[in-house]
């Protein structure tokens, strides 16, 4: 079917194709600008540790790991079982302390207080502590993150 | 011929490649208007002058500053006990930023009450927001690259409050640290910013701010605008440069004496796996932020504290951006509150500032 008029003028076909490739151009020259400004950072799927380091440690301690580059705090509870927490406040990213005289964890940048649990109780933390899974298999110390097997 | 002549015929042949006699005509014939607000029109120039020291004294610390997680500590030392005036080079470095910052808060202010950005200026204003913006990111990336302890826990949390932002917080976070983390990573790009990004930035708006300001000459207040009779006025050359070189002077006077008796601090390097140290605190300029971030509480309404200041934060901004426009009835009741409104946030930022302090 041929019709009467057509809908645009041969110069707005052109501006059009040649606007339609400069777009084009142009997200092929930012696509890998944008992928190179974000480096691939992936937080690791577990870590091992030497468990010897662990085993002395004294019931309501904790002692810091490398979590990717977050600490993390293993914690001796006081029935001696071991948990493992990245030590990083929920609310805005600072490193948390353990204050084991009050049994609590403690981020000194806005006063975030978390309970032994690492449940958050008081000051703007919106949410507990992450837990990491922690298992002893002979010698070795696993932390890993959940989800992963 | 004599030497006279031989100067003049140099100038013509500049001037007939260059066109500069337009510009040199134009600073000759421009006039300051003399009333009893004539004083906020220093202001300006106090923050040309912080800045044009900013960039002098800058220079001179990259020529010793390691921006990587191993050096840049040991290099701000090594500035601070090796290298001669080095301490004195950083001191007014860090004291200069601080001045800078606080006659943009003054200048901003007084153009707020005085509603200096009423039409035609409100480009004039909007530059001056985005001047704004970038002056607080250089002082927030210049913050860290002393990579202490203070710094690294500063730099947490400043790049983790865009993080609430809808959709595209997330990205905002990573950009600016470089990765999920504040790594050595996140140094070296701030670096980056600090010296090679927001300079580009700042010296084009600068361009721009500058150039409206000449094009619509100086603003009257609203009460001066008003009166009938002619306003007296000042050439800019020489006069009103004089009394400009007077206040720099004093304002120059100042800076040497705190930089000296004061010079900045430079704790241990940072340790990405410590706690965070006690009574950490950002620069007194993000006071009032810290203040409001600690108070919060964790839910409100349901959303996040933080996610609540962050949507907070940029509809105030774009409020203040767009000022000169809400602002279309100066002389009237609305014009009247929103001059209220600047009280209202010097008293804010204030209470706010003083109150992390205690």
């Amino acid at each position: 079917m041929k019709l009467k008029y057509s809908l645009f003028t041969r110069r707005q076909f052109l501006n059009g194709l040649f606007g339609g490739w400069l777009g084009a151009l142009m997200v092929s020259f930012l696509y890998p600008v944008i992928k190179f400004v974000f480096p691939p950072t992936r937080e690791p799927d577990q870590v091992i540790l030497p468990f010897l380091d662990f085993k002395d440690m004294k019931p309501n301690s904790v002692k810091v790991f490398s979590w990717g580059s977050k600490p993390g705090f293993v914690k001796k509870n006081k029935n001696g079982s071991y948990w493992a927490f990245v030590a990083v406040c929920t609310h805005l990213d600072c490193n948390v302390t353990y204050i084991p005289e009050q049994r609590k964890f403690f981020c000194a940048c806005h006063d975030g207080w978390y309970d032994e649990n690492g449940t958050n109780i008081g000051g703007p933390p919106p949410r507990p502590l992450r837990r990491l899974i922690l298992i002893i298999e002979g010698e070795d110390l696993i932390i890993k993150r959940e989800g992963v097997k | 011929m004599n030497l006279l002549g031989k100067k003049k015929r140099a100038q013509s042949w500049f001037d007939e490649r260059f066109g500069i006699s337009g510009i040199v005509k134009f600073l000759r014939e421009k006039k300051i208007p003399q009333h009893k607000h004539s004083l906020w029109y220093y202001t300006g120039s106090a923050i040309m002058l912080f800045f044009v020291i900013q960039v002098i004294t800058g220079f001179m610390l990259v020529f010793y500053y390691n921006p990587t997680l191993a050096e840049a500590n040991k290099s701000v030392g090594r500035i601070m006990t090796e290298i001669p005036m080095g301490w004195i080079i950083r001191s007014i470095h860090s004291w200069s930023s601080s001045f800078m910052i606080a006659f943009v808060f003054i200048h901003l202010l007084s153009i707020w009450i005085t509603k200096a950005y009423r039409k035609p200026r409100e480009l004039t204003w909007m530059s001056g927001v985005f001047l704004l913006c970038v002056t607080l990111a250089f002082g927030f990336t210049g913050y860290l690259l002393p990579w202490d302890d203070l710094s690294l826990s500063a730099t947490k949390v400043g790049t983790d409050i865009p993080r609430s932002i809808p959709i595209v917080g997330v990205w905002v976070t990573k950009l600016l640290r470089g990765g999920e983390d504040v790594t050595g990573d996140t140094l070296t790009r701030f670096f980056g910013f600090h010296v090679c990004i927001l300079p580009v930035f700042i010296f084009i708006l600068l361009a721009v701010h500058v150039y409206l300001i000449q094009k619509q000459g100086m603003s009257l207040p609203l009460a001066v605008e008003s009166k009938k009779e002619k306003i007296q006025e000042l050439p800019f050359w020489p006069n009103f440069v004089y009394r400009e070189s007077v206040v720099w002077l004093i304002l120059l006077g100042i800076l040497f004496t705190v930089a000296i008796f004061l010079p900045p601090s430079l704790d241990k390097s940072a340790d990405l796996m410590a706690p965070a140290p006690e009574g950490i605190r950002p620069e007194w300029y993000f006071l009032f932020l810290f203040q409001a971030l600690k108070i919060f509480p964790a839910k409100i309404l349901f959303i996040n504290g933080d996610t609540f200041i962050v949507i907070l934060i940029l509809v105030e901004f774009l409020l203040f951006f767009f000022l000169p426009f809400l602002d279309n009835k100066p002389a009237e009741m609305k014009g009247k509150f929103i001059t209220f409104l600047a009280y209202v946030t010097i008293v804010y930022a204030v209470v706010m500032t003083v109150w992390s302090l205690l």
